[in-house]
């Protein structure tokens, strides 16, 4: 077509016949056109096929982080969907998604996943920032990141900042957390830390729980519970409840920050997006997968200082080039 | 007549304040020496905007900048560390740090601007002096040790590196520098296993090595000196790894100085060499991973030269 093309041009212009040199113009050009500048793959070993980004919110900091970080390790994108904070055409989005025809859409958030997972059919899914991934539905060409780090790895950096930190106190809901409460026991003993533990059944028992965990424990651990965080009030109760006592909470979200905790351990969003892009290159290449879904595999350190000051806690002073943000 | 300027410029800036604080446009007023007009007031600050910007100009001129950055290093806590490091050189004059993320932005920005001294990596330092003139003066310290090196650790299945093919590797370094260090961890003959990894960049060295445990990486590259941390950390995690490959030493991050500003940036250098010897200073290095500064010694400068 190309060609075709060329000798219109050329034709029209009264050159081809005269110079006859249309073959040499086309060679230098396709010799021109072969020496352009490509872009590098990140990933050396290319994949073929496309990517549908799917993101439920830009506006949404920690989706925008997960997206940047998915776009930095792969160039086989085909279209990006921000699904945004308004009423969504749900018709548009399944038409877009017929017409880029993607090999793998990724998912940011559970809002994307869910219209995925309706108007995929058979193609793969990727998806990260999910909270409880477990809850949603899951098809045999599922594979993500889960947003929620495992206990060995919260523990391990727990000891890493503060090595004289050895009782942890933790109140929690059998309902919710019991095996997860199982894990954070195992996985405490690896680090040399013992878990003290008080299950509720209802947010009034946080006090007295606390009460009793307290006095035993050089630290609580805010866990990941409904119950326990069900009313923000009564968080911010906890958390001066600890102050009182002088002993710091270790938190996972930065939400906490403001209430007072010592140190938060969350999964670092933008490794998430680093992580699902690897996922989708695999799928790409038709890499066989071991593994549906992977662990956070990088973390998000915020440390109060001030916190760590006033409780005259211990701190290893060398795991400050692990800290992402500093409170003072 | 006699004109002061100096009681023009004070009438005129308490005619702005008042008219600010009333709410009021000011009108024509009598107190102004001459009878100044509203159009005088806004001719009057016309007249000044160039030396607004003539003097911050000036201002920035004289500030020195420590421009940093380091591949070896995944640094993702920008607005803590320089937020740190200006408190604390603040103390000290007119300084403040400026940390790169990309290497090409901190050659075009950091480079052109050429008001501050460099904080990089003895890798990038060597790359970087072919194309800018820069003297090496300090070297950074960790545990009394002037140098490192890097450990490629994997899952204890993994028997040696060419196994490696197709694999994550999990590293807090960027790709450039974690590819480079791979490839010379296993020699010339290496660039299909090179090509063929994937490197999972994580935000510090800890997050690597736990990642391989945790299966998310079939291998980490870290320094030596996180590898036998985990060993005080976590034994459990620790004995999952095996080492596979040891790079060759190489000096830690260096400080190096544009050579037209060795004078200019004497005693920011004076204040960089004492930083590891006070607390608050030394807090600040760690967040950089190490503990202080020393002056290179001439071998170590010969080493920087190959």
């Amino acid at each position: 077509m190309i060609t075709q093309a060329l000798k219109i041009i050329l034709m029209r212009k009264g050159m081809i016949y005269q110079c006859r040199i249309f073959y040499p113009i086309l060679a230098v050009l396709i010799s021109l056109l072969l020496q352009l500048p490509r872009s590098e793959p990140l990933f050396a070993e290319t994949a073929s096929g496309k990517v549908l980004i799917l993101n439920s919110d830009m506006s949404v900091s920690n989706y925008a982080l997960a997206h940047t970080g998915f776009k930095t390790k792969t160039a086989a994108i085909s279209g990006e969907i921000d699904l945004g904070s308004k009423w969504v055409d749900e018709s548009n989005v399944r038409k877009t998604i017929h017409n880029a025809n993607p090999d793998v859409i990724y998912c940011i958030g559970s809002k994307a996943y869910l219209l995925a997972y309706e108007f995929a059919g058979n193609k793969n899914i990727v998806f990260s920032s999910i909270i409880n991934w477990r809850r949603l539905p899951m098809g045999k060409n599922t594979y993500g990141v889960s947003v929620e780090l495992l206990p060995s790895m919260q523990l391990t950096l727990y000891r890493y900042f503060f090595p004289e930190i050895n009782k942890i106190g933790v109140v929690y809901s059998k309902d919710y957390n019991k095996e997860w409460l199982e894990t954070v026991i195992k996985s405490a003993k690896d680090v040399g830390i013992t878990i003290f533990k008080k299950s509720i059944s209802k947010q009034e028992g946080v006090e007295s729980a606390l009460k009793d965990l307290l006095p035993k424990v050089d630290a609580i651990w805010l866990a990941p519970d409904p119950i326990v965080i069900s009313k923000i009030e009564s968080v911010g109760e906890m958390f001066k409840q600890c102050d009182s006592a002088g002993k710091p909470v270790f938190a996972y979200n930065e939400a906490f920050a403001d209430l007072g905790a010592t140190l938060i351990i969350s999964a670092d969003i933008t490794t998430m997006g680093g992580q699902a892009a690897g996922i989708a290159l695999d799928l790409l290449s038709e890499q066989k997968r071991d593994d549906k879904v992977q662990t956070p595999a990088g973390t998000n350190v915020i440390l109060n200082l001030k916190q760590v000051e006033k409780y005259k806690i211990k701190l290893n002073e060398e795991a400050l080039d692990s800290v992402n943000q500093i409170i003072k | 007549m006699h004109f002061d300027f100096r009681l023009y410029c004070r009438a005129m800036l308490l005619r702005t304040a008042q008219s600010l604080s009333t709410g009021y446009f000011p009108g024509k007023c009598t107190h102004l020496p001459n009878g100044a007009s509203t159009v005088t007031l806004l001719l009057f600050f016309l007249i000044l905007l160039p030396c607004f910007f003539f003097s911050f100009s000036a201002f920035a001129g004289n500030k020195l900048t420590i421009y940093f950055y380091n591949p070896e290093i995944n640094i993702n806590n920008f607005a803590s560390l320089k937020k740190e490091f200006d408190t604390y050189l603040s103390a000290y004059g007119d300084y403040q740090l400026q940390p790169f993320s990309e290497r090409e932005i901190f050659e075009k920005v950091a480079v052109s601007k050429n008001d501050g001294i460099f904080i990089i990596s003895s890798w990038h330092y060597k790359k970087l002096k072919e194309t800018t003139p820069i003297e090496p003066v300090l070297v950074a310290v960790s545990k009394n040790k002037s140098t490192c090196r890097k450990i490629l650790s994997a899952k204890k299945n993994i028997n040696n590196l060419t196994s490696l093919k197709n694999s994550n590797i999990a590293s807090a370094s960027s790709e450039d520098y974690t590819r480079n260090i791979i490839k010379q961890m296993l020699g010339d003959t290496s660039d299909g296993i090179v090509r063929s990894v994937k490197v999972l960049s994580v935000p510090k060295d800890i997050d690597a090595l736990m990642s391989v445990g945790f299966g998310v990486a079939e291998a980490a590259l870290t320094t030596e000196n996180s590898f036998s941390k985990l060993a005080a950390i976590n034994q459990k995690q620790y004995e999952m790894l095996k080492q596979l490959s040891v790079s060759e030493e190489t000096l830690l991050p260096i400080v190096a100085v544009p050579k037209y500003l060795i004078n200019e940036c004497e005693q920011l250098l004076k204040v960089l060499e004492k930083m590891g010897m006070t607390p608050d200073g030394k807090n600040r290095l760690n967040m950089l991973g190490f503990e202080g500064w020393k002056v290179l010694s001439e071998q170590e400068k010969i080493i920087l030269g190959k």
